[in-house]
């Protein structure tokens, strides 16, 4: 599934916006897909915002994974709200609560502009946790304005949906935004 | 909408490109060169550091810039710039960035009473000028003017003040930022109302609480000799300088901030 994803996204032109229909089960190869296969074979450097866990909880998976972080770069907008005292990652850097969705905005501005030229993906991680935290019309704006944004400056911006939690707003929202929507599947029988 | 011969004049506007992107934009490209611009906030919006950044990149770009600081001494202020990534102390070492502490000033004129009439304010206009020529100023900051109006007698002196400083710089092509201080529930844009009238331009810098979340912003009010946006955007103050975006609308608390 990760390299059939990774293929896919590969193939994307500069620029797309894309949305990513997943399940559960498929959440943690999607993340592999992107960081391990996509990002490295385009030399983007990953630009990953969550909101759904916190950066440590991937962080540790990644190492497991043994994905190395080189050009991988965290905007955390869940471990501050959580008041989790653990210590802060060098990858990392932190916005105070998912409700600010502006923050979370220069917060990916600023790691691009650190990003010395390299070309980017910015991962949302995810519309439904955001949407927890902020009504549909403060989120819309949101995506409008970053995407489009980043199209700009020609970076890609994958946005995980996950299926379960998905609303008829959402999706709307999804179609309003993104180029194109990708079913995440496992393989037939993996 | 604006008419062509009115884009035809914008274009031929000679700009003081702050460096500051988002400001730039914000301005149309940047601040009609000569204007004197209030920078208006409380305490803790990022006055002092888009300052220190709008001087930085002057003189970067070949401006000499200067800093006259009443309340910090330089070298506070210097350890402010240090983080920055395009910050070179070579700027400094090499007099295209200058710091200068208005306490010394007042102590070398022996301006030592402790409110200020029409000849000691020509005396300080004087002395500030002179050196503007002297070191080639072409951005200039004080910070603050709220400071410097304390020991000002009258609305009419402080008047005088601003009026006479910005008209002389502005007639040497020195783009002059001004600082503000006010409380965080003023409804005026300086502390004793005389500023904001005189100055050519007006950039409001502020704290907006929304659901509990306090945003930094910034909204150019005024800004003569340029079309510029109005509306009000989040700001961040990074080693990379200072970044917007604009304010998002859909959660934002009516009449707010």
């Amino acid at each position: 599934m990760a390299a059939r994803l990774a293929t896919r996204l590969a193939d994307l032109p500069e620029g797309s916006a894309v949305a990513l229909r997943l399940g559960a089960e498929n959440y943690f190869d999607t993340i592999r897909a992107i960081l391990d296969a996509f990002a490295p074979k385009k030399q983007l450097d990953a630009l990953y915002v969550t909101s759904t866990i916190p950066s440590k909880s991937i962080l540790n998976a990644l190492e497991v994974l043994e994905i190395p972080l080189d050009h991988i770069w965290f905007v955390d907008c869940i471990s501050q709200i959580m008041m989790s005292s653990s210590e802060k990652h060098p990858h990392a850097i932190y916005v105070e609560s998912p409700t600010m969705l502006e923050n979370i905005m220069l917060k990916v501005e600023y790691l691009i502009r650190r990003s010395q030229g390299r070309g980017i993906v910015v991962i949302v991680d995810s519309i439904n946790s955001l949407a927890i935290h902020n009504n549909t019309k403060i989120l819309s704006e949101f995506l409008h304005i970053m995407v489009n944004n980043l199209r700009s400056k020609k970076a890609y911006t994958l946005i995980f949906s996950m299926e379960q939690y998905e609303t008829e707003d959402i999706r709307n929202m999804m179609n309003l935004v993104c180029d194109e929507t990708i079913a995440v599947e496992a393989e037939p029988g993996g | 909408m604006p008419s062509k011969e009115r884009d035809t004049s914008e274009d031929e506007v000679d700009r003081c490109v702050t460096g500051i992107e988002g400001l730039d934009n914000i301005l149309n490209g940047g601040i009609p060169r000569g204007n004197t611009v209030l920078i208006t906030g409380s305490v803790g919006t990022g006055k002092t550091s888009l300052c220190l950044e709008f001087l930085v990149h002057g003189a970067l770009f070949g401006e000499n810039s200067m800093y006259i600081s009443v309340t910090e001494s330089p070298e506070k202020l210097l350890k402010n710039i240090i983080p920055y990534d395009f910050f070179d102390e070579k700027l400094v070492r090499d007099g295209r960035l200058a710091f200068l502490d208005i306490p010394v000033i007042y102590d070398r004129l022996g301006l030592d009473k402790p409110e200020f009439d029409y000849e000691e304010i020509h005396i300080l206009i004087d002395a500030i000028v002179g050196l503007v020529k002297e070191l080639k100023v072409k951005r200039l900051v004080v910070d603050s003017i709220t400071s410097v109006s304390y020991r000002l007698k009258s609305e009419e002196i402080i008047r005088e003040f601003v009026l006479k400083l910005g008209s002389i710089l502005s007639g040497q092509g020195t783009t002059t930022l001004l600082v503000s201080e006010i409380s965080p529930t003023g409804e005026r844009y300086s502390s004793y109302g005389v500023e904001e009238a005189i100055s050519d331009g007006i950039i409001v810098m502020g704290n907006l609480e929304r659901r509990g979340d306090l945003l930094r912003t910034l909204q150019v009010v005024k800004m003569r000799g340029t079309m510029h946006s109005r509306a009000k955007y989040v700001l961040d103050l990074t080693t990379t300088g200072v970044l917007l975006v604009p304010l998002l609308k859909g959660g934002s608390v009516a009449g707010g901030g």
